[in-house]
C-alpha cells in the first residue's frame, strides 16, 4: 500500500477547500485590483496599476493606514497587558480555579453584536452604567458621551475589543506558564526570592517566547477586526474609527467601487504579509519552537 | 504549600476585579432584560432588579423574526462545526502523524490563512457565489465559516495528536489496520477531548461571525443572529428592554454549550497546546 499517497489523500479534502475559499478569492481579488470593475456581477476593463496609483496617492487611505496601525499597536498592547495580568492571576492555584478558567472566555463567545450593544448601553447616557459610576467616585462632573469625539470613540472602541479578546489571549499564555517547571519556582523559593522576584527571574523570562507569539498573532488579530467598529460606529465619527478594513467595506459595498477596494485589499494584506514574515523570521532566528 | 496573607489578599481582590470586568457587563444586560422599562432608564441604576417582567421577551418575539434568526444560527453553526471537524481531523492527523513530502511547506501555507485580512476574500467570494447560485443560501456561511475556523482547528488538534503515544498507533498498524481504520478507531477516540474543542472553536466562530453574513443573505428568512439582531437594533434604537431581551437570548445557546463541554474547550486551548 502507498502510504504517502493515503497521507496526501488525508490532507486534500481541507488542502483543496482552502484553495478554493481562501487562495483563489485571494487571487481574484488581485486581479480585480487590475481592472476597473463597479458593483459585484459587471465586468471592467483591464486598466493595470491605475487603481494602485489612485490609492496611493488617496489621503483616505493613508489615513486609515495610520489608524490601522494605531488600532493593532494600542489593541496588542491592552489585550496583552490585561491577559497577562488574567493569566498569573488563573496560574494560581485556589478553590474554583477550573471555572474561573472556563467562564472567563464568556466575552469571546458571544456575537460582536451583542457585545456591542452590550457597551454601547453600559456607556449610554441614558441608563448607561459608566456615566453613573464615573459621577460617583467623582471622576467626571457630568455625563460623557464615549462616541462624540473622533479620539474617544477610537479609545473606547479599542477597550470593547481587547475585553473581548483578552480572555482568548490569556488562556493561551496560561499554556505557556503551564510549561513553565514547577520545581525552578521550588528552587527560587528555598532560596529565599520573593514571589515578585520570581516573577521578574522566572516567570517573565521563561513567557517571553510565549508572548511575543501572542503579540503576533493578537497583532493578525486586531488588524482584521472589521465587525466591532462598523457596529458600534460604522467608521465615524469623522472617520476616526475607519481602519483599513472598514474602509475596503465601505468601499466596496457602500460605494460599489470593486475594484479599489481590491486594490486596497491587497495593499493591506500585502502590509501583513510582509509584517508575518519579518516577524516569523525574527521568532526562528532567536532559537524558538516552531 | 502555603501562601503569605498579603498575596492572598491581592489574589482574591485581582480576581474580583476580573469577575466584575467580565462578569458585570452580563449581570447588568441579563438583569435589565427582566427590569420594567421605568426602571431600564433610571437615573440611577439598580445592581439588583426591582420589578420583574417578561414583556421585552414577548415583545421581541412577537415582533420580530428573532427565533427565525436564532433557528437559523444554530443550523449555521452546527453544521460548520461539523463539517469542520470532517476534514480537520483527517489533515491534522496526515500532518502530525503520517510523512509524506511537501508536508512541512503544506502546513506552514494553511497557517499563512490567518496573515491575510479575511475582508479581502469577501468581495471575490461573492462574485462567486453569485455565479454559483450561492448568494442568498445558509451553505455560503457554512463554507466560509469553515474557511475561517479550518486553519485554526488544523493546528489546535495537533497538540492532541501529539500526545498519543507513537506505540498505540504501530500496534495497531501492525495488527493490519490501514491508516483510516487506525484513525477511527485508535485515534478519534483517544482525542475526543480535542474533537470537542475544536468542535466549540468552529461553532462560536460561526456564531458570532457578521460581515459575511451581512454581504451574503439577503433575505429576512435566512438570518443569522449577529445580522437580524443588527437590524432589530437598528429598528428599536432606543428599547432598551427589547434590546436586553435580544442579547440575553443570543449569549443563552453558547453558555448552555459552554456549560456541557466548555471545559474541554479550555483544556484544548491551554493543557492541549503544551506539548
Amino acid at each position: 500500500m502507498n502510504r504517502p499517497l493515503i497521507a496526501f489523500a488525508f490532507v486534500a479534502p481541507a488542502l483543496v477547500f482552502l484553495a478554493a475559499t481562501l487562495a483563489w478569492p485571494l487571487v481574484s481579488a488581485f486581479l480585480l485590483s487590475l481592472q476597473n470593475v463597479r458593483s459585484v456581477g459587471t465586468t471592467g476593463t483591464w486598466v493595470g496599476l491605475e487603481n494602485y496609483q489612485y490609492i496611493l496617492a488617496n489621503a483616505a487611505f493613508w489615513r486609515s493606514t495610520g489608524l490601522s496601525f494605531g488600532w493593532v499597536i494600542a489593541n496588542a498592547a491592552l489585550q496583552t497587558l490585561l491577559a497577562l495580568l488574567a493569566a498569573l492571576i488563573l496560574h494560581q492555584k485556589f478553590p474554583g480555579v477550573r471555572v474561573a478558567r472556563t467562564w472567563i472566555i464568556l466575552t469571546w463567545i458571544v456575537p460582536t453584536v451583542v457585545v456591542v450593544m452590550i457597551w454601547r448601553w453600559l456607556f449610554s447616557t441614558s441608563g448607561g452604567m459608566i456615566n453613573p459610576i464615573l459621577l460617583q467616585l467623582g471622576i467626571i462632573d457630568r455625563p460623557v458621551g464615549f462616541f462624540a469625539t473622533p479620539e474617544s470613540a477610537f479609545a473606547t472602541l479599542v477597550f470593547i475589543n481587547s475585553w473581548r479578546w483578552f480572555p482568548f489571549i490569556a488562556l493561551m499564555m496560561l499554556a505557556g506558564m503551564s510549561r513553565i517547571p514547577s520545581d525552578l519556582y521550588e528552587a527560587a523559593r528555598i532560596d529565599g526570592a520573593g514571589a515578585f522576584k520570581r516573577f521578574t527571574r522566572i516567570t517573565w523570562p521563561l513567557l517571553a517566547p510565549t508572548l511575543t507569539v501572542l503579540l503576533i498573532v493578537g497583532t493578525l488579530l486586531s488588524f482584521n477586526v472589521f465587525d466591532v467598529i462598523w457596529l458600534m460606529t460604522q467608521g465615524g465619527p469623522a472617520g476616526g474609527t475607519r481602519t483599513l478594513p472598514v474602509l475596503i467595506y465601505e468601499t466596496a459595498f457602500r460605494s460599489y467601487r470593486m475594484s479599489e477596494a481590491a486594490t486596497i485589499a491587497v495593499l493591506a494584506t500585502a502590509l501583513l504579509m510582509s509584517f508575518a514574515v519579518l516577524a516569523t523570521r525574527y521568532l526562528a532566528r532567536s532559537g524558538d519552537e516552531r | 504549600m502555603r501562601r503569605p496573607l498579603r498575596w492572598s489578599i491581592a489574589l482574591a481582590a485581582g480576581l474580583l476585579v476580573l469577575a466584575a470586568l467580565i462578569g458585570l457587563p452580563f449581570w447588568w444586560v441579563v438583569s435589565g432584560a427582566f427590569k420594567a422599562p421605568q426602571e431600564i432608564i433610571a437615573r440611577v441604576p439598580t445592581f439588583f432588579p426591582q420589578s420583574f417582567t417578561l414583556e421585552h421577551f414577548e415583545k421581541l418575539l412577537s415582533a420580530s423574526d428573532y427565533l427565525t434568526y436564532l433557528v437559523n444560527s444554530v443550523f449555521v453553526s452546527v453544521l460548520s462545526a461539523l463539517v469542520t471537524l470532517v476534514l480537520a481531523i483527517p489533515a491534522s492527523y496526515a500532518f502530525f502523524r503520517l510523512t509524506f513530502r511537501g508536508r512541512e511547506t503544506l502546513y506552514r501555507i494553511i497557517l499563512l490563512a490567518y496573515a491575510f485580512p479575511s475582508i479581502v476574500v469577501l468581495i471575490p467570494l461573492f462574485a462567486t457565489f453569485a455565479r454559483l447560485g450561492l448568494v442568498d443560501t445558509r451553505l455560503a456561511l457554512v463554507l466560509v465559516n469553515v474557511a475561517f475556523a479550518l486553519p485554526f482547528a488544523i493546528w489546535m488538534l495537533r497538540s492532541f495528536f501529539a500526545s498519543i503515544p507513537r506505540e498505540i498507533e504501530e500496534a495497531a498498524r501492525l495488527d493490519g489496520g490501514a491508516p483510516l481504520t487506525v484513525l477511527l478507531r485508535i485515534m478519534i477516540p483517544l482525542t475526543a477531548p480535542g474533537i470537542a474543542a475544536v468542535a466549540i472553536f468552529a461553532f462560536v466562530t460561526s456564531w458570532t461571525e457578521y460581515v459575511f453574513a451581512s454581504v451574503m443573505i439577503l433575505s429576512d428568512a435566512k438570518r443569522t443572529i449577529p445580522v437580524g439582531f443588527s437590524g432589530i437594533i437598528g429598528q428599536y434604537q432606543v428599547d432598551w428592554g427589547l434590546l436586553l431581551a435580544g442579547a440575553s437570548l443570543a449569549i443563552l445557546p453558547v453558555v448552555l454549550l459552554f456549560a456541557l463541554i466548555g471545559r474541554w474547550f479550555v483544556t484544548g486551548l491551554t493543557e492541549g497546546a503544551v506539548k
